[in-house]
């Protein structure tokens, strides 16, 4: 897995491609939503639009995103879930949790500035 | 796992590490895209066997990369199984399976999903746990009236 940041306003972009499934992944996801929590920025979008799949341990790295991030008093949204990933968002219910955007751009604009 | 293979068979083995799942989940959907699956069920048999690849690793083997991971293809007319050994001491398959995380009070918890998923896209999924032979994920989805592709074996 790879990731990259970046801003658009107040909003934080994590950028994750590859495949998302826990070891090394997972430390490096906390991380990014730690020091971004930490700077004060509290409206995450992360975008897996170009992660290939997603294994069970890869959703509970986006599970413990959403519990850090929601602690803070912030908000995690996710963009460009492929049809695959949303098969297994739909049979683990995950999709009530995640909201989710077709675009990064629809991301970012529903935290309404 | 397989000692000598038969021509409906393809043998995958992988060292025990994460980062080999890819492969799994590759060759996974390419035969059940050689195989005529709809994309929807080639994706899940993808998904249920990176699954089951990930709780060999994880659970059966402790990520020990010395310990390889077998997945093993079988193709028959109407159906396409999966065998997915470790040599791993298994485990308590009831309570597993009595576990439900899409419960409104499991739903944030951050692990103990692999089988649930298995079971939710697969047609049927098994387990055989032997004292001294490790453990064996056998998943199995049927072909759908219309998918007809010749038999390899």
């Amino acid at each position: 897995m790879k990731a990259s940041t970046h801003t658009e306003g107040d909003v934080v972009v994590i950028s994750l491609s590859g495949q998302l499934m826990g070891g090394p992944d997972a430390e490096a996801v906390r991380q990014l939503v730690r020091e971004n929590l930490d700077a004060g920025r509290k409206k995450l979008v992360i975008d897996i639009g170009d992660v290939s799949w997603v294994n069970s341990t890869g959703l509970g790295i986006l599970i413990a995103s959403h519990v850090t991030i929601s602690n803070a008093g912030g908000a995690l949204k996710l963009s460009r879930v492929s049809h695959r990933i949303s098969q297994i968002f739909m049979v683990t219910k995950l999709h009530t949790v995640f909201e989710t955007h077709p675009t990064v751009d629809e991301a970012v604009a529903s935290f309404g500035g | 796992m397989a000692e000598e293979l038969r021509p409906n068979q393809i043998l995958l083995r992988i060292p025990g590490r994460l980062e080999w799942l890819d492969l799994v989940d590759r060759t996974a959907g390419g035969i059940a895209s050689q195989l005529d699956f709809s994309q929807e069920d080639a994706d899940g048999v993808a998904n249920s066997v990176l699954e089951a690849g990930t709780n060999a690793i994880q659970h059966g083997h402790r990520y020990n990369p010395d310990l390889p991971v077998d997945i093993l293809f079988e193709i028959y007319p109407d159906r396409l199984r999966v065998r997915v050994h470790d040599e791993g001491p298994g485990f308590d398959a009831e309570k597993v399976l009595r576990a439900d995380p899409t419960d409104p009070q499991c739903l944030l918890a951050q692990r103990g999903r692999g089988i649930f998923i298995m079971r939710s896209l697969m047609d049927e999924v098994c387990f055989e746990i032997g004292e001294h032979s490790g453990c064996t994920a056998i998943l199995t989805k049927y072909r759908r009236p219309g998918s007809a592709v010749e038999d390899a074996g």
